[in-house]
């Protein structure tokens, strides 16, 4: 019995006439009833891994098991327990929303009865029944967005791998997805997979982060630990008139250095120190925060960490 | 980890399902390729008939078998050429990927359903055509086999040139040399007689030459050993043709 649901084995990805590596040696394990984000910037190689996950793209080098067997070459059982929503595209672009989601969850094994119901299912949990008979063409890029979580998750799949899924949504429709995603992995077990930018919001159901730089897995682990790991527990905003920036002992570098206002992460054993000193009559205003999971992430994607840290 | 109760969908049933999203993706725009698909041959059919009002009977066929072609050819392969540079661009080969079917379920289904919809158009280019040029035909039942038959390879040349191609521009221009070469070489569109030694003999490699041959034996109801040889031929083509592209069509990015 394998230990793990994925396990990546030094996972390289070249592309054809490309003189870099995408992916550089990641390894990295997922088990089951997950919920694993990936976050990065722009290019990281986030979107190249993820389509390696589900067996879009051969590795070109190391391996990707997937309960124990190589996604490369075992197309059936990849695909017959994961569902995958692309960046962009990859929904049928002819087809009503029904369809989509009827043929999507047929294909995948359900009955024909069933693949009926699943359609009312989705629909309802995605909150897109008005949408039922539309063709996929006329949907705005919001609900083009839902539909394709639908088709993606049409099935009632035990894994899901979920490429930027709150891209396009509106505040209401993200918070949506997100809820709707934490109540699959805690009501159903569902493994969740997923790439976002959207750091702030998915730190609500994240339980395990992997965090990507120039095709490099520089960390992997829970939020709580990896703040802990990098001394980035606080986040302290100072505002004050510009051009007076306040003294701050430590020698701390600011992460954000604007005009009137400069941020600083903080591990908690250096707050008494920091807020004995602070000479108040130089502040305007002061606002301390536990730093969330976006900090986490600048703080890595920041030009001048090269280290790579797990928790 | 995971129980593995889940199961796929038998092959035919994939085929089934394919064929039907296929088929929904002309369901607004059919008609259209119906009307071109009947009227480009017919007219090209009338134009050459001109010409060959004189040269008897067998011109007439050669004109009439040859057109049937070239409405298989824009009807099916350009249209595959195009559809599988556009299920590979628009992302939605990446959908079919990452679904638990076939790849040969995939390609079968695409070829029936665009044969479907070329299937009209096809038939009333032979019946049409031959009372348009005044070509008295005694269609053979075998000729409901010899369609299928011709139209085979021709898919499977689209389905290649599509899954091969980088882009629209690249596959239609790859697709435009194919179909001119085919009708060109070989006695499709011109008899034998009319035609050099090299030309005849590159002809034996082209499935062209033999499903106009076919064609004009079901036509004129002229059943020989030559019609089986054909016959054979093209289902030899057709197998070809369908492993290579199930071989050759990667629908995982590079």
């Amino acid at each position: 019995m394998p230990k793990h649901l994925f396990e990546l084995t030094n996972l390289g990805k070249q592309y054809p006439k490309a003189d870099d590596w995408a992916l550089k040696d990641v390894n990295l394990t997922i088990d089951q009833g997950e919920i694993f984000g990936l976050l990065g910037e722009n290019g990281a190689g986030k979107s190249t891994l993820v389509k390696q996950l589900v067996g879009l793209m051969k590795p070109t080098k190391g391996s990707v098991l997937f309960q124990g067997k190589d996604v490369a070459n075992n197309h059936m059982r990849t695909a017959i327990d994961i569902g995958y929503m692309p960046q962009t595209a990859g929904s049928l672009n002819h087809m009503t929303v029904r369809e989509s989601i009827y043929f999507s969850a047929h294909l995948r094994g359900l009955s024909r009865h069933d693949s009926k119901l699943e359609v009312d299912r989705l629909l309802k949990l995605w909150q897109i029944e008005n949408l039922r008979d539309k063709s996929n063409q006329k949907l705005s890029g919001g609900q083009q967005r839902l539909l394709r979580l639908a088709v993606a998750m049409a099935g009632r799949l035990p894994v899901l791998i979920l490429d930027e899924p709150t891209n396009d949504l509106d505040p209401v429709r993200r918070k949506l997805a997100w809820d709707n995603l934490r109540q699959l992995n805690q009501k159903q077990g569902t493994t969740i997979i997923f790439i976002t930018h959207d750091a702030i919001e998915a730190e609500k159901i994240i339980q395990r982060v992997g965090i990507m730089r120039r095709g490099n897995l520089i960390a992997v682990g829970n939020p709580k630990e990896l703040k802990k790991s990098v001394d980035q527990s606080l986040r302290l905003d100072l505002f004050f008139e510009p051009g007076h920036p306040p003294f701050v002992p430590h020698s701390l570098d600011p992460v954000i250095d604007q005009e009137g206002h400069r941020r600083y992460m903080i591990a908690w054993e250096i707050l008494p120190t920091i807020m004995a000193q602070l000479n108040l009559d130089e502040i305007d205003d002061l606002r301390l925060n536990s730093a969330s999971l976006e900090d986490l992430y600048l703080h890595y994607t920041a030009e001048d960490q090269p280290a790579e840290k797990s928790a | 980890m995971i129980e593995d109760k889940r199961q796929p969908q038998p092959f035919i049933i994939q085929i089934w399902d394919l064929f039907l999203i296929e088929l929904t993706n002309w369901r607004w725009s059919w008609q259209y390729l119906v009307v071109v698909g009947t009227i480009t041959p017919l007219l090209s059919m009338l134009a050459l008939s001109f010409f060959a009002r004189d040269s008897g009977t067998e011109a007439l066929q050669f004109i009439w078998s040859g057109n049937v072609l070239i409405g298989l050819m824009f009807g099916l392969q350009s249209r595959l050429t195009a559809h599988f540079v556009y299920l590979r661009t628009e992302g939605m080969l990446n959908y079919f990927a990452t679904l638990p079917i076939k790849k040969s379920a995939l390609i079968l289904a695409v070829i029936a359903a665009f044969f479907l919809i070329a299937l009209p158009s096809t038939l009333a280019t032979i019946f049409i055509g031959a009372w348009i040029i005044g070509l008295t035909i005694n269609p053979s039942p075998l000729l409901a086999l010899v369609i299928p038959l011709c139209a085979i390879p021709m898919a499977g040349i689209g389905c290649l040139i599509g899954s091969w191609s980088r882009n629209y521009n690249e596959a239609g221009a790859t697709d435009l040399i194919v179909t001119f070469v085919m009708l060109g070489l070989g006695p499709v569109m011109i008899p034998p007689e009319s035609l050099p030694s090299v030309v005849l003999f590159l002809g034996r490699f082209s499935p062209a030459t033999y499903a106009a041959s076919a064609l004009r034996a079901s036509l004129s109801g002229n059943i020989g050993p030559a019609f089986w040889l054909d016959l054979a031929a093209l289902v030899v083509i057709s197998i070809l043709m369908i492993s290579v592209v199930g071989r050759t069509l990667d629908w995982r990015e590079a």
